[in-house]
């Protein structure tokens, strides 16, 4: 009795106080997804990291909104598989290496491509250019005429330029993400 | 639905699963990707998946695909029974689905995370979506994971590698050193695996795999189950070595028999009873050790101790004789199938006194236990008959009654064969053990052993002193059974018709009946044996009912399609065609101690191999039919640089050498290989066919080709002495690769004999005596000899028929104990297809003296065969 009662509880405190979302990493490999996640979910950085092979499952909480990510790999191999985690999700955040000026094209034909995709039809999309702290990184606005961001008219889209290491701009990125929260969003 | 849950009610708590569909299943596995999550229900759902697979339903690879990714959503969810429910699906499914290296990363963190309980199973789902081309990314954990201080991690790591190795040999052998490590851990279990997996990495090198059993044999293990591992392993190594069992290894395995665990004591001890020439003195702690077995309180202690003493009983009953009293206890041992083998072995190794108890204590229980252990005991009465002829007639009793019980194909067929067995070895049983089986086709529903027995008693039922009471029994078959059944009542018939003239009218009129029948086969049969009978002629029964064809069956196929290809004037000729090859024990015993297995084919096979193989080469096109082929015999000792043997194969006008040759040296290829045949007393050497290029370990074939003598058609016994003749070119012993020069060399074989053996096929005539009037006085040579080399009639037998080629009938090879004289009876066919015939009658008086009576259609032939012994 007394546990059905703490249930009760919680569903209707998570009712008032709580909410979650669930959203999406991706983008190519190296260009900082893990990185991005352990940043905003403990705050600490680490140099040395091994390449993500398959998903990584984290939750978040940030305030009274609970995150979900998905943070999958970015090598070829998982690119096919990256649409099957973006169904459904709130927000998928696409991570470009803006210090990495070759691979861009790259990440700019994987980005449309997913986007294109009906399933994935109005979901809302932010892109994250990391590594800012480098000196041959590009800011937001190279980003967006780089990487064709102006052609993508059928959803809300943004763009920020942050640095995990220096843990520039992991705040304003932050608020976009839980102001996109299911009825935070919408 | 509402017929399906009446279904379920009926079956009471049946199976849940049972009304479950793969389409309702997949669909229902669409919540995986709603949130919040429902562990309750997805766990359910994952299990209807398991379930589904392991019922054999085929998922396509898209479905399965869609399910897997669906099912990886759960990942999210950290509650413990999902999660373990999703790592047993990952491993189901990881064949199926495509691109399973997703949940690589998730299973790497449970595996590697601190709750203990999803590590060992998140090993195995690892290992299970991992191939030799992804397993180096997961190197590093699974030789972290090996050397886990959790033994369930440690050991599913173990195991794990056990079953990648089959695919990456290479990679896992790099791991050697942590699964050495792991030899050494404090879990049984653990230990277990390690030292399964370290041998089963090492078990190609055979000096690692001794090494290693040294090691452990003197460190010692404290797993009981890894002891049980090290003895199997020893035991295989002493098996190979075969070097007599004065080895540690066998000193080992006799230290287990003082283990202090069962399990230990149990394995040393069956280790050492399944070796193969164990002496008495070697078995005897064994023995003891089993004896203390079979009176221990628990039942699976005694089954295992009576269940391996029994074995032993088979081959070394005077070893177990110890345990007799310990084994009468068990004769009344609640649990029956103890009984039954403490009761089987006791019937192998007690006296001859104790055996009417043992039968009726065994017949009280008959009816409990199962056919598996009552095919053991027909097999103990069996080996008994051998053993105590006296005892046939108390056995015939309680097999006859035993045959009329309840029982499957297999115990029935048991018994018959046993019967059967008994009624040939001793004439006084066989008008008693005759009857039953004739009671026993009354009412038998297997139609293999209703022909059998029908076939028994038309061969055995016409010398008996009343024939006539068998012929309603076989007559009823006619009447009532199936076809198969039916025609070999008519064969059997006819036989009776054969035999005995008193009979004939009778069974003419009944063969008149069958001529009518529905059946094309019995109607056939029945039609050609009454007009063949109607004749009167005793030739006629001889060659077409008594004896029938002794030819090979796929021989007279070929010859008949040859025969029909090309247009001749001639008719066929039956002589022409090759003979059946006689499967008897002796040629059994010849071809088995050769080393190579895959000699062992049925020598009927064999004969068609060679003829296939000689038909193929041009020269020996000419020849004609092959005759007869010999045994392989070795020209050279077994271990010299080249390995000779020779095959005769005998045509009508010329034998043909098969040399199969192999080279043991691997810096040397011979080139142009011929084996030079010097020939003799008329025989002449007509054709060579060389091995071109004879490899290292490559067998080849090299051939000669002599022709017999014409002038004087009786010699045909002669000694070749044969030189192998070849070019010698150094190679490379890796490559293979040979100099461009070489020199000529040669290298003396041991002689051939051309015996008169070679000249005769041996050929069944299951009714000699019909024979023997069939083939008449008119080529008839009589002459009495002194075998003085022999002191027994039964080495005097064996002599006989290995000199004359001849295959001995009526079972007249077997010499009856205690007596004085025996007829020997003999039947061949000569070169050309002449049957012959022989009749040798010996008495024992300070040596064996024979008197040999020879007829033939050809008086060549048995010129020659009255030569052959002298």
């Amino acid at each position: 009795m007394l546990a059905l009662f703490g249930k009760l509880l919680d569903w209707f405190k998570s009712l008032f106080w709580k909410e979650e979302m669930e959203l999406t990493l991706v983008g190519l490999q190296y260009s900082g997804k893990t990185t991005f996640v352990n940043v905003i979910a403990s705050g600490q950085f680490n140099e040395d990291m091994i390449p993500t092979v398959g998903f990584n499952m984290r939750k978040v909480t940030k305030g009274n909104v609970t995150i979900k990510v998905w943070d999958i790999g970015g090598q070829p191999r998982f690119r096919s598989m990256w649409e099957r985690y973006c169904r459904g999700v709130n927000a998928i955040v696409y991570m470009v290496d803006s210090a990495d000026i070759e691979k861009i094209e790259a990440s700019t034909i994987e980005l449309h491509s997913l986007l294109e995709k009906p399933q994935l039809q109005g979901i809302p999309v932010l892109v994250l250019g990391n590594k800012k702290d480098l000196p041959q990184s590009l800011d937001e606005k190279e980003l967006i005429e780089r990487m064709n961001l102006a052609a993508i008219q059928d959803r809300e889209i943004c763009c920020y330029s942050i640095s995990c290491k220096e843990k520039d701009n992991i705040d304003i990125t932050l608020q976009w993400l839980t102001q996109h929260s299911k009825s935070g969003g919408s | 639905m509402p017929i399906g849950r009446k279904d379920k009610d009926e079956e009471g708590g049946g199976n849940p699963f049972s009304y479950i569909e793969r389409t309702a299943v997949l669909q229902e596995a669409r919540i995986f990707q709603q949130t919040p999550i429902n562990p309750r229900k997805c766990c359910e759902i994952l299990t209807k998946i398991i379930y589904l697979i392991n019922q054999g339903e085929v998922i396509s690879t898209t479905e399965a695909t869609e399910t897997f990714f669906a099912m990886t959503k759960l990942f999210q969810s950290s509650d413990v029974i999902m999660r373990r429910m999703c790592y047993l699906t990952i491993k189901e499914m990881s064949k199926m689905t495509e691109n399973a290296f997703i949940v690589t990363q998730s299973l790497t963190k449970d595996m590697n995370g601190r709750e203990d309980i999803f590590r060992a199973a998140a090993v195995r789902a690892l290992c299970a979506i991992t191939d030799s081309s992804t397993l180096q990314g997961i190197e590093r954990y699974m030789k972290q994971a090996i050397v886990d201080k959790v033994p369930s991690v440690s050991s599913a790591a173990l195991v794990s590698s056990f079953h990648l190795s089959k695919g990456a040999h290479d990679v896992v052998k790099r791991w050697i050193n942590e699964v050495q490590e792991s030899c050494s851990n404090d879990n049984i279990m653990v230990q277990y695996h390690a030292l399964g997996l370290l041998y089963h990495l090492r078990k190609k090198d055979r000096l690692a795999t001794s090494k290693m059993v040294a090691k452990f044999m003197k460190s010692g293990l404290k797993s009981p189950f890894a002891y049980c591992m090290l003895i199997r392993i020893a035991s295989k190594l002493l098996e190979e070595e075969d070097s007599g069992h004065d080895s540690p290894a066998f000193d080992f395995i006799e230290s287990c028999l003082r283990n202090k665990h069962e399990l230990v004591i149990y394995e040393a001890a069956s280790a050492i009873v399944n070796m193969p020439n164990c002496t008495a003195r070697e078995l005897a702690p064994a023995v003891s050790v089993l004896q203390g077995f079979i009176s221990s309180p628990k039942p699976s202690m005694r089954y295992a101790g009576a269940k391996t003493l029994s074995k032993v009983a088979m081959k070394h009953p005077s070893a177990v004789t110890a345990c007799n009293l310990d084994l009468e206890n068990l004769i009344t041992d609640v649990n029956r199938s103890i009984a039954t083998l403490a009761i089987t072995t006791l019937l192998k190794t007690g006296s001859e006194s104790s055996v009417d108890r043992l039968m009726k204590q065994i017949t009280s229980f008959m009816s409990e236990i199962s056919d598996e252990f009552k095919v053991v005991v027909v097999r103990a009465i069996s080996a008994l008959c051998q053993k105590y002829p006296r005892k046939h007639a108390v056995m015939m009793n309680y097999l006859s009654s035993m045959l009329r019980d309840e029982g499957g194909f297999d115990y029935k067929k048991a018994i018959v064969e046993c019967i059967i067995a008994i009624l040939e070895e001793s004439p006084e049983s066989k008008e008693s053990g005759l009857s039953h089986l004739c009671e026993f086709i009354e009412d038998c529903e297997h139609t293999v052993l209703a022909t059998k027995i029908i076939h028994l008693l038309g061969r055995e039922g016409p010398k008996t002193l009343n024939p006539s009471k068998y012929i309603r029994f076989i007559y009823n078959r006619v009447i009532l059974e199936d076809e198969a059944v039916r025609a070999a009542a008519v064969s059997a018939l006819a036989r009776f018709g054969a035999q005995c003239e008193d009979l004939l009218p009778s069974i003419l009129s009944l063969l008149h009946h069958s001529m009518m029948d529905e059946d094309d086969e019995v109607r056939d049969r029945a039609t050609f044996y009454y007009h063949t009978l109607a004749q009167k002629q005793k030739v006629l029964n001889s060659a077409y009912i008594l004896n029938g064809l002794t030819v090979s069956l796929s021989g007279l196929e070929r010859c008949l399609q040859n025969y029909l290809k090309e247009v001749s004037e001639e008719p066929f000729n039956m002589k022409s065609v090759p003979l059946q090859a006689i499967a008897t024990e002796e040629t059994k015993t010849a071809i088995a101690p050769t080393v190579r297995k895959t000699k062992e084919k049925t020598p009927a096979s064999r004969q068609e191999m060679y003829a296939e193989q000689l038909s193929r080469i041009p020269e020996f096109k000419v020849l004609g039919n092959l005759f007869k082929s010999s045994e392989a015999l070795e020209l050279t000792e077994t271990e010299t640089e080249y390995v000779v043997r020779c095959v005769k194969h005998t045509f009508d006008k010329h034998i043909v050498l098969q040399f199969d040759c192999t080279n043991t040296l691997n810096d040397q290829i011979l080139e142009n290989v011929t084996v030079q045949v010097e020939a003799g007393d008329g025989f002449e050497v007509i054709a060579y066919v060389p091995c071109l290029c004879l490899k290292y370990n490559q067998p080849g074939v090299t051939y000669a080709c002599v022709a017999i003598p014409e002038e004087d058609p009786t010699e045909v016994t002669t000694t070749l002495s044969c030189v192998m003749k070849f070019v010698v070119k150094d190679c490379d012993p890796n490559t293979g690769e040979a100099d461009d020069d070489g020199y000529e060399d040669e290298y003396p074989l041991e002689d051939v004999d051309i015996t008169v053996a070679d000249h005769v096929h041996k050929v069944i005539k299951p009714n000699f005596g019909a024979a023997w009037e069939e083939v008449g006085d008119e080529n008839e040579l009589e002459d009495t000899y002194a075998l003085s080399t022999v002191n027994t009639l039964q080495d005097a037998v064996k002599n006989i028929v290995k000199y004359l080629g001849m295959q001995a009938c009526d079972r007249s090879d077997n010499v009856p104990e205690g007596k004085s004289a025996h007829t020997l009876t003999l039947a061949g066919v000569y070169r050309g297809g002449h049957s012959v015939l022989a009749r040798a009658k010996l008495v024992l008086k300070d040596g064996v003296t024979m008197q040999l009576t020879v007829r033939s259609s050809d008086d060549v032939a048995a010129q020659v065969i009255t030569s052959a012994v002298g």
